[in-house]
């Protein structure tokens, strides 16, 4: 599926949104939806084939998908890597956080007798439970919540990274140990804060 | 923690992490002087970081951990993926020509060998179910390889983007189902169709390969000379799964396959007995649903439909259909071929598709010689005319309900109800099953399906109980209630005793039989309809309160809406209501007569109130 129009339309809402139209943003999301989507996919089909699980090039693909690369400026891209994990993570927020809903049967009054709800993913909780800690970690240093959000929602490497954050790719890999570090802390419940 | 102190540890933390072991501590030392908690929050961090190094925390992306989630989420949304004019692989997609229950199909253009084929793309949990998939694909190209000019010829399997594909040979028509249209066909029509449809069949179960699913959205019409193409041969080992009364050791399949409660799956009406059973299957189970097809091709009606699933699963099993000669005028001779093809026991059956095919065709000529001296006889008796015309409408008197689309829950439950309705009542002699009682007599049978569960898994086949025994907390549960007669049915629950009680609503619901209470005659009903209630890990007795009536009853006609919100009455005006009801007519206690596997509860009367007892530990 050849989605040429497509890498046109994103590279303009990128124009539009860098001129300050929010509602870019909004455009941009099911786009980056479907390719995400898309990503799972594969990534789920090589993962029962038993292949190595290649996500980097999985995502990277998807970024060329999404965006005309030759005619984007760098600058852009970079902003284009930014909104694209910052979105990334939003939808797999979302849908971790039905999953954890449902699951809890829609937060409804425990009664006693509940029908069973249907087995969702433990992934979901933690899922959860890792933003809300990556939210408070942006509170009080938020270059090194972005180096999260950038690696672990969108896929960048190291080197990317480094360029949409203007640092040195040494800082990126120290940031991503602190932030890492103090996350585990975090989910694993020894953090004192 | 203070920015001024994160600030600091973080300082420390990011030389130290350089260095190791004494190194590290000595540093971490010096930098932090006396500041005593200042050393142990770097202490942490550095330990925190060799955990999260040891556990391979994060490494990874987040994708990975949800990617089963967000494909089920997507696939409930949007099926349609693929856009005409997309390339998808080396196919052009030219047009969309439709939905069917293993996924989409395309009409595409083979940019490689120029042709247009039809190009069905195969449903994501489909597609993920390899070794069911390496099956299919052997049997569908060992079908396509008889080059019998009635079965659709493969040419290629593939995948794009992880979705499975199939190309096919694409034919220009309707299939059978859209031909029918709901209309009585002519004989001749009939038999052309019919003795095509047995060709492919005979060839493919030459070659050992039954179809399994043969019905009339599997039938192809080409337009240009009506030459009859059967579909998808092999395909229906996925859907036969979702058919079958639940295995345990097929759960897992079923678990794996499981995506969505609105998953797409044909309709039941042309099962076989043994299907239905999920018993052996065999060539003889396609002779069967050839049958079914004449019938309906004939009458114009299914012969098996009841209101429920279950009914009709019932009927399939157990009843036989209306002679086609009530509903058409039709040749002794072929009411004979299909009374044999739908023999409930596949012993009593045609054994080949062949010896069905010789029987077809032997009537065909018959009827042409027939037609031919009536021609130089009479002309005004059309004998090969069943219907008297194409525009003849099928009244709908006795409306047949097609279930077409049922998740795949409510099948499996279905099935499995019924089939241990039919066991326990061959088990036991309860002959209040099925004799309707005298109009002043309230009578009820009910029993209770237990499944026990293990990580949120089911483990161990289900059993049925005719009701109270302790419960473990890792059990959960069904109510079946099965009406002799007509009436308004009720079910709450109260939960662990206590001086004023709270009621929770179980039945009617807005899903369960339509969001009504009224129940006809002989119906079956499973509540909850699709999953299973779990017990409040809190020990004590639930009562489920059975209310049968004659009359619909206002205090519970009033309740069902709390069923949509987890079925706790919140209202305590309707609660008393509800409490003060069965405080009143409990008190006359119907005579309770226990089988093996279920309990009839009778009371004279117009009403009928009795309490389950479900005492859990």
């Amino acid at each position: 599926m050849t989605r040429i129009p497509r890498q046109h339309e994103i590279t303009q809402l990128l124009a539009e949104w860098r001129e300050g139209n929010q509602s870019a943003l909004d455009e941009l999301y099911p786009l980056v939806y479907d390719e995400l989507h898309r990503l799972a996919r594969r990534y789920m089909s090589r993962e029962r084939k038993g292949h190595t699980l290649q996500t980097t090039a999985l995502i990277n693909e998807a970024y060329v998908r999404l965006v005309d690369q030759k005619n984007v400026h760098w600058a852009n891209r970079s902003h284009f890597f930014a909104i694209s994990a910052q979105i990334m993570r939003r939808i797999l927020i979302d849908h971790a956080r039905r999953h954890a809903y449902a699951k809890r049967g829609g937060g409804a009054q425990q009664v006693s007798l509940e029908e069973a709800a249907a087995v969702t993913p433990e992934h979901s909780m933690e899922l959860i439970r890792l933003d809300e800690a990556l939210k408070s970690l942006a509170e009080r240093d938020p270059r090194r919540s972005q180096v999260v959000e950038l690696r672990y929602f969108g896929g960048l490497n190291n080197e990317e990274i480094a360029g949409v954050l203007h640092v040195s790719e040494n800082t990126v890999t120290r940031d991503w140990n602190m932030a890492r570090a103090w996350l585990y802390q975090q989910l694993t419940g020894s953090g004192a804060n | 923690m203070t920015l001024d102190r994160w600030q600091q540890v973080s300082r420390i933390f990011k030389s130290a992490i350089d260095l190791d072991g004494e190194a590290r501590a000595a540093y971490v030392v010096d930098q932090c002087g006396s500041d005593e908690s200042l050393r142990a929050e770097v202490e942490k961090l550095l330990d925190s970081h060799r955990q999260a190094n040891a556990a391979d925390f994060m490494n990874g992306m987040a994708v990975e951990y949800v990617a089963s989630m967000l494909i089920d989420d997507n696939d409930q949304k949007s099926q349609p993926r693929i856009l005409k004019g997309q390339q998808f692989g080396s196919y052009v997609i030219l047009d969309s020509l439709g939905a069917g229950g293993m996924g989409e199909v395309y009409l595409a253009q083979d940019s490689r060998l120029d042709r247009t084929v039809a190009l069905k793309v195969l449903s994501h949990d489909i597609s993920l179910d390899k070794r069911r998939m390496q099956r299919f694909r052997q049997e569908a190209k060992v079908a396509s390889s008889l080059n019998q000019p009635n079965i659709l010829t493969v040419f290629e399997f593939g995948e794009v983007d992880g979705l499975t594909f199939i190309a096919t040979e694409f034919v220009d028509g309707e299939t059978l189902r859209s031909h029918l249209h709901g209309k009585k066909r002519k004989l001749a029509e009939i038999l052309d169709i019919t003795i095509q449809v047995l060709s492919a069949l005979d060839a493919a179960h030459e070659a050992r390969i039954v179809h399994r699913d043969i019905k009339p959205e599997n039938v192809m019409i080409r337009r240009r000379d009506g030459v009859v193409k059967v579909l998808d041969f092999g395909l229906a080992k996925f859907t036969e799964k979702k058919h079958s009364a639940m295995k345990m050791e097929e759960s897992e399949a079923a678990t794996a396959v499981k995506t969505a409660p609105g998953i797409i799956m044909g309709t039941i009406n042309y099962m076989s007995p043994e299907q239905a059973q999920a018993g052996d299957i065999d060539e003889r189970t396609d002779i069967w649903s050839t049958g079914v097809m004449i019938y309906e091709m004939v009458t114009g009606k299914m012969p098996f439909g009841g209101a429920t699933t279950s009914h009709t699963i019932v009927q399939i099993l157990e009843k036989d259909p209306p002679p086609l000669s009530k509903l058409a005028p039709v040749p002794d001779e072929l009411e004979r071929i299909v009374r044999k093809a739908m023999a409930k026991s596949p012993d009593e059956r045609y054994q080949t598709a062949k010896d069905m095919l010789i029987d077809l065709r032997a009537l065909r000529k018959r009827l042409d010689v027939e037609a031919e001296l009536d021609r130089t006889s009479s002309p005004s008796t059309p004998v090969t005319a069943v219907a008297t015309g194409e525009t003849e409408q099928w009244t709908q008197k006795t409306k047949v309900l097609v279930i077409a689309l049922i998740g795949m829950a409510v099948v499996t439950a279905a099935i499995f109800a019924v089939n241990i309705w039919r066991s326990s009542r061959a088990q036991t002699s309860a002959p209040v099953v099925t004799a309707a009682p005298p109009a002043a007599e309230r009578t009820l049978t009910y029993w209770i399906t237990v499944q026990k569960f293990k990580d949120k898994k089911p483990y161990q086949e289900p059993f049925t109980l005719a009701g109270e025994i302790n419960f473990e907390t890792n059990y959960q549960v069904r109510v079946i209630v099965r009406t002799p007669q007509g009436g308004h049915l009720y079910i709450v629950n109260e939960g662990p005793e206590s001086d004023r009680p709270e009621f929770v609503v179980l039945f009617p619901s807005s899903t369960a039989n339509g969001g009504s209470s009224s129940l006809a005659a002989s119906q079956t009903l499973q509540i909850p309809e699709k999953s299973w209630f779990i017990f409040d890990p809190e020990q004590g007795v639930e009562k489920v309160w059975l209310v049968f009536s004659e009359e619909a009853l206002p205090e519970f006609e009033t309740i069902r809406e709390f069923a949509n919100r987890k079925g706790l009455i919140t209202d305590p005006a309707r609660n008393e209501a509800v409490r003060n009801f069965i405080n009143t007519y409990s008190a006359a206690k119907p005579a309770v007569e226990k089988g093996d596997k279920l309990t009839t509860l009778k009371i004279q009367g117009k009403l009928l109130v009795y309490p389950i007892r479900l005492e859990h530990h």
